[in-house]
């Protein structure tokens, strides 16, 4: 589900490099690549040596034509020299650059490792109200994708940069030493290049580039729609009209694209001229000649010009080469930093050890982010001891009211106490150790049926393991599996939306929890799964139970039921008391009643 | 790289493509030739008379513009080659993908093809637009200088000469070695991606354990898995890296010890030799380019293979000469269906009279609703014959097939659009007051009238501003529009909430009355009102009957409902807990 609207959500959320939302200090990612610093500058260095030796070659060819041009017999020994010279340099910088991107990479490999690392530590301590606001695949995308596309950053860019801008600045400092006019002519192709640069940065450009973005996002947009619906697109004779769709945004995408290139291409291809060797050297060969005629240049200096020329242009190409690249490593950047920056919810001072398993809401409200309260003013205790049905419309905030008991979120307004204490007070490890839950949606991790089932009780034994199982109807099953308990999900087998929805029902029995939440919402996939959901809550009569209800039964159950309705408790009451008034709760009991009797 | 372009591309791009690639290794070729321009100038300008290397001069400024007009040309060329390509791409993939089966589409299918069709189709077109130009510039430039060189000193040229096999070796096997490595690469990415997923979706659980904060096992053995197949591809592409740096290398220092020799021979002029080596520099630079070119291009590459793959995969079939069915009794005669390798159905045989109700219960993974996507042809069998009214689905016009199926699915998808869009995708020429009755059939009023803009609201992506339910209800609505004579119910009711669930039935009950249905369920209530019933496990028919019948039997169907009847429904025997409340409902 996430992976299919990562496009989209990356073009929409992209914020600009740097923008931190959460309003908290910006994560610094400089601390996180601090203990790398040694070994980015041997990268630098090793690389900026190499590209200085890849020099001497062409400085020999240089003495090589001193030596040949100089009159009188040539000097054998300086030829050798000068030969002997550029080889070295030449494996020297073999070398150099060799071991240089080498531990750049594996550098890239450690910086992105440990990145990721933070990530997923930052992830595991975020407030799960903000996990569960993002789509899993668009936070898996920073941990991989956005991690990935820092690689030219780091292993590629600052041996690259430096050296792109280290080896012209010699090279010029040695051509200023031959002769200076002539190197301010070789600088003209440079000078032409750059000229070009402001057009490409004109506020049309800006806004081509922004319509550019929106088009993409449309026709991600429009794809997912297609592929996600193709099943009523072909049921209902919607085909025409999805792919009409999709070809629109296409078709609009490409308009505006072509528009964009037209635009760029003319002027990127303007400035490849000025930059292309042939064009250097025409420049380079007419001031030569010029210089050379009018007798104040002596022939052989012009060699170094067109050998060294060409060199002059590299810092203009660098920048344009991985702009692009950079550009997306940046705005990955801002990704990665606002997950680093995502607070973890408060943890209290000094702990408070709640008294009983009394559960108590008082004056809750609750709203999204900026968005509509969704409970407006909860008052409920739940007894310990007793089951308290939920039930009402969707979008009643059921379920919202559910996730305020294991501290998903913290209410905007009022409390939750659990045995006289706020949530808020009670540390973590205890609150988690006291509330559990099962939710709508069951989650499975590809790992063992044993480790699925204790995964909140890592040292839990095989007979806990076993008996949860049991209690969850799902012992049998698991058994039939191919390795029995050591069955890896996913993997040697799959399970069946019921079964899964079993397993998680084991899950909580293992942490044998005195607070339960469990949301029923789901389809419960067949009936062994409804008995299993019914025997859990019977074998749970001495904790604190809160199901978000969805069956009749469990209702009819309840020592108390509470009808939610906009966010507002409409109705409370044993079941039979709510029958007696003529309420909306009796109106849908009285549906579900009449299909039951036969 | 080219044909698997072409391939993707399709024919009528082919011509431009070549073209284009023509006039790039023209361009290529004249860059190369002008150098050999060099010579002359220089000779002149070390010569007595500097002067004389004015025409040369001249001509090498008119092959300097002759080439500078070419490379222009062909780089945009390149580029509108690259855009016109874009669109036909577009289109051919949007037209293939919607005559694609709907079996096709699972889950992972969303993700993959969304990527596709923005960056997959973007990287195809960048090969035109960025990537042709300089690759093979950086293969014809220097070959055409290694003739020139030849020209003016045979052995210099000859050792020149001898860095093409080995440039190209290095090359092939850079891309052997990248390739091998790559798969292991996005193998470890694929799975790390997976890991954090499972990782995020299981944070509350984890949380309960106090687990949050730590390292999570799973996740971190994927992440370190990830740097070390990184760390592994890095070291062993590094050789072959190398080695093509080392190889141009040689060959250069080859040419300066070989030239000094001549030269220090009185074999060959000053300015030549000097000559020679600025080409033969000119020559090296383009070729050390060339890991970097050939890195990008192999990305390309793989991006193509996959939509190449995408593109290749066979629409089902369409009958030559399709056949009408005249009526609309069902018939599944010996079905086998595999779904990768695993038999999801085996040798069903049922049949539904027209106008008659089947109810298809049994446990999840059973098959039930491959049955109802069979008929519909999602997919097609893999032996024995669906039938519609007697007659093949496979020779039914696919059109004609689904315009008789009205499909209500447990999870329905909407498009972005208003609910009245898409009511009338069920029948699109009905008119206001037909689409507003079956919404209210389908008790759509009441959601309309809850929804700020009613009517004109927009539903958002899939549906999203809708609950499950009033999701169903406009699915509901829409069968009813269609007023198709077969209606395929897919555990329509078994996520909904009481309130939904009594509307969604109100809606189906209106819905079923004189058409075929199919439905798959596991709803008591549902189950009681159908003709027949077919338990169905592991693929497989093991009961066949009436309800009342089946339960009399007592066999698998029977036991079936006296687990979900066993307790906790009025009537039944009392549940632990209802005993301490007395009374009960």
């Amino acid at each position: 589900m996430g992976a299919t609207h990562s496009i989209v959500d990356a073009k929409r959320s992209s914020p600009s490099p740097g923008g931190d939302p959460t309003g908290r200090q910006p994560a610094s990612t400089a601390a996180l690549l601090g203990p790398h610093a040694p070994s980015f500058a041997a990268v630098v260095v090793l690389q900026v040596v190499g590209a200085v030796a890849g020099l001497a070659p062409l400085f020999a060819v240089i003495e090589l034509g001193r030596a040949l041009v100089s009159p009188g017999p040539v000097d054998t020994e300086r030829v050798w020299t000068a030969v002997a010279l550029g080889a070295t340099g030449l494996f020297v910088r073999l070398v150099f650059t060799g071991a240089s991107s080498g531990l750049g990479h594996v550098l890239d490999g450690r910086v992105q490792l440990s990145l990721r690392r933070a990530l997923a530590r930052s992830l595991g301590q975020a407030p799960i109200g903000w996990l569960a606001r993002r789509r899993s695949g668009e936070l898996a995308r920073v941990v991989g994708d956005d991690v990935a596309a820092v690689h030219p950053f780091i292993a590629h860019a600052p041996g690259e940069l430096v050296s792109a801008f280290v080896v012209p600045l010699v090279s010029l400092a040695y051509l200023l030493t031959v002769d200076w006019r002539l190197t301010l002519i070789t600088l003209i192709p440079v000078a032409l290049a750059l000229a070009h640069v402001p057009l490409l940065m004109t506020a049309a450009r800006t806004r081509e580039q922004r319509d550019f973005d929106a088009a993409m996002g449309r026709i991600a947009t429009s794809v997912v729609e297609f592929v996600q619906g193709i099943a009523v697109v072909k049921a209902f004779g919607g085909a025409e009209r999805a792919h009409h769709r999709f070809r629109t945004a296409a078709d609009e995408f490409v308009d505006i694209f072509t528009h964009w290139v037209r635009g760029v291409s003319a002027v990127a291809a303007g400035m490849q001229l000025a930059l292309s060797p042939p064009f250097v050297l025409l420049v380079v060969l007419t001031g030569g000649t010029m210089r050379i005629t009018s007798g104040d240049l002596v022939p052989v200096d012009l060699l170094p010009f067109l050998l060294l020329g060409l060199g002059l242009t590299a810092p203009v190409a660098a920048l344009g080469h991985g702009f692009d690249d950079m550009q997306a490593a940046g705005r990955a950047v801002g990704r990665i930093r606002e997950v680093l920056g995502v607070g973890v919810l408060p943890q209290p001072a000094c702990p408070a050890i709640p008294r009983d398993n009394r559960v108590e809401l008082r004056d809750v409200r609750f709203g999204y982010d900026d968005g509509p309260e969704v409970l407006r003013g909860i008052d409920l205790t739940l007894e310990p001891g007793t089951l308290t049905a939920v039930v009402g419309p969707s979008g009643s905030g059921k379920s919202t009211l559910g996730q305020l008991l294991p501290r998903f979120f913290d209410p905007t307004h009022g409390s939750v106490r659990l045995g006289g204490v706020d949530l808020r007070d009670i540390d973590a490890r205890e609150l988690y150790r006291r509330v559990s839950f099962v939710l709508q949606d069951v989650r499975l991790l590809r790992a063992s049926v044993a480790d699925n089932i204790a995964l909140a009780v890592p040292h839990a034994t095989a007979e806990q393991i076993t008996r949860a199982a049991r209690l969850a109807h799902i012992h049998d099953r698991i058994l039939a599996l191919p390795n029995g308990y050591e069955t890896v999900l996913g993997q040697d087998a799959t399970l069946s939306g019921g079964e899964a929805q079993r397993i998680a029902i084991a899950r909580a029995l293992a942490a044998d929890p005195p607070v339960l939440v469990l949301d029923e919402a789901t389809a419960f996939a067949d009936p062994r799964t409804d008995q299993a959901v019914r025997q859990t809550l019977s074998t749970l009569r001495d904790r604190t139970v809160l199901v978000i209800a969805h069956r009749l039964e469990t209702v009819a159950d309840a020592d108390q039921v509470v009808l939610l309705e906009n966010g507002v408790v409409a109705a409370r009451g044993r079941p039979t008391d709510l029958l007696a008034r003529d309420g909306t709760f009796a109106a849908f009991w009285r549906t579900r009643q009449e299909d039951l009797s036969r | 790289m080219i044909s698997l372009l072409l391939r993707v591309l399709g024919d009528e791009y082919a011509t431009p493509m070549r073209r284009t690639v023509a006039l790039m290794t023209v361009t290529a070729v004249l860059e190369g030739l002008l150098y050999a321009l060099l010579v002359p100038v220089l000779r002149a300008l070390f010569g007595d008379n500097p002067s004389d290397a004015g025409p040369w001069l001249i001509a090498f400024a008119v092959s300097v513009a002759a080439y500078a007009a070419l490379r222009y040309t062909s780089d945009l060329s390149g580029m509108r080659v690259g855009t016109t390509m874009l669109r036909g791409m577009y289109h051919g993939l949007g037209e293939h993908l919607a005559r694609l089966p709907v079996g096709w589409y699972d889950a992972a299918r969303v993700g993959e093809v969304s990527v596709l069709a923005s960056r997959g189709l973007l990287t195809a077109m960048g090969v035109s637009a960025h990537l042709l130009g300089p690759f093979i510039s950086a293969c014809v430039t220097p070959l055409t200088i290694v003739a020139v060189i030849a020209v003016f000193n045979w052995q210099l040229g000859l050792a020149a000469l001898v860095a093409a096999p080995l440039v190209v070796l290095t090359q092939r096997w850079t891309a052997r070695l990248m390739t091998a490595n790559d798969a292991d690469h996005a193998a470890r990415d694929h799975e790390a991606s997976a890991r954090v997923i499972e990782y995020l979706q299981a944070q509350p659980v984890l949380r309960a354990g106090g687990r949050g904060g730590e390292r999570f096992a799973l996740l971190d053995d994927a992440l370190r898995d990830v740097e070390r197949a990184a760390r592994r591809q890095t070291i062993s592409v590094l050789p072959a890296v190398v080695g093509l740096t080392l190889t141009v290398q040689a060959v250069f220092t080859a040419l300066l010890v070989l030239g000094s020799h001549l030269a220090l021979g009185g074999d060959i002029g000053s300015a030549e030799i000097l000559a020679v080596l600025v080409l033969a520099a000119r020559a090296a630079d383009p070729l050390l380019s060339l890991s970097d070119t050939g890195g990008k291009l192999r990305a390309a590459r793989a991006e193509l293979a996959r939509l190449d793959t995408v593109l290749r995969t066979e629409p089902l079939p369409e009958p030559d000469r399709p056949v009408r069915p005249r009526r609309f009794d069902l018939e599944f005669d010996a079905v086998t269906f595999r779904h990768g390798d695993r038999t999801v159905l085996d040798g069903v045989s049922l049949s539904v009279p027209q106008g008659q109700r089947m109810a298809v219960v049994g446990p999840s993974g059973a098959g039930k609703s491959t049955l109802l996507q069979l008929i519909a042809r999602f997919y097609d069998v893999e032996s024995g014959a669906v039938r519609v009214g007697g007659v093949d689905v496979r020779r039914i016009d696919p059109g004609v097939l689904l315009a008789q199926i009205a499909i209500v699915f447990q999870d329905v998808y909407l498009f972005d659009g208003t609910i009245e869009e898409n009511v009338r995708l069920g029948r699109p020429d009905a008119g206001d007051a037909e689409v507003r009755a079956a919404a209210t059939a389908a008790r759509l009023d009441e959601v309309v009238e809850r929804l700020p803009g009613g009517w004109g609201a927009n539903v958002g992506e899939g549906g999203a501003s809708l609950s499950g339910g009033e999701r169903q209800r406009v699915s509901i609505a829409r069968a009813l529009l269609r007023d198709a004579p077969i209606v395929l119910l897919d555990e329509v009711t078994s996520a909904l909430d009481p309130v939904n669930e009594a509307a969604v039935h109100e809606g189906i009950e209106r819905l079923m009355p004189g058409r075929t249905v199919i439905m798959v369920t596991h709803r008591m209530r549902t189950v009681r009102r159908a003709d027949r019933v077919v338990f169905l496990d592991d693929g497989r028919v093991v009961e066949e009957g009436s309800h009342e019948e089946l339960l009399r039997r007592g066999g698998r169907y029977a036991d079936f409902w006296s687990l979900s009847t066993a307790s906790g429904v009025p009537g039944a025997a009392p549940s632990p807990r209802r005993a301490s409340d007395g009374e009960g409902a």
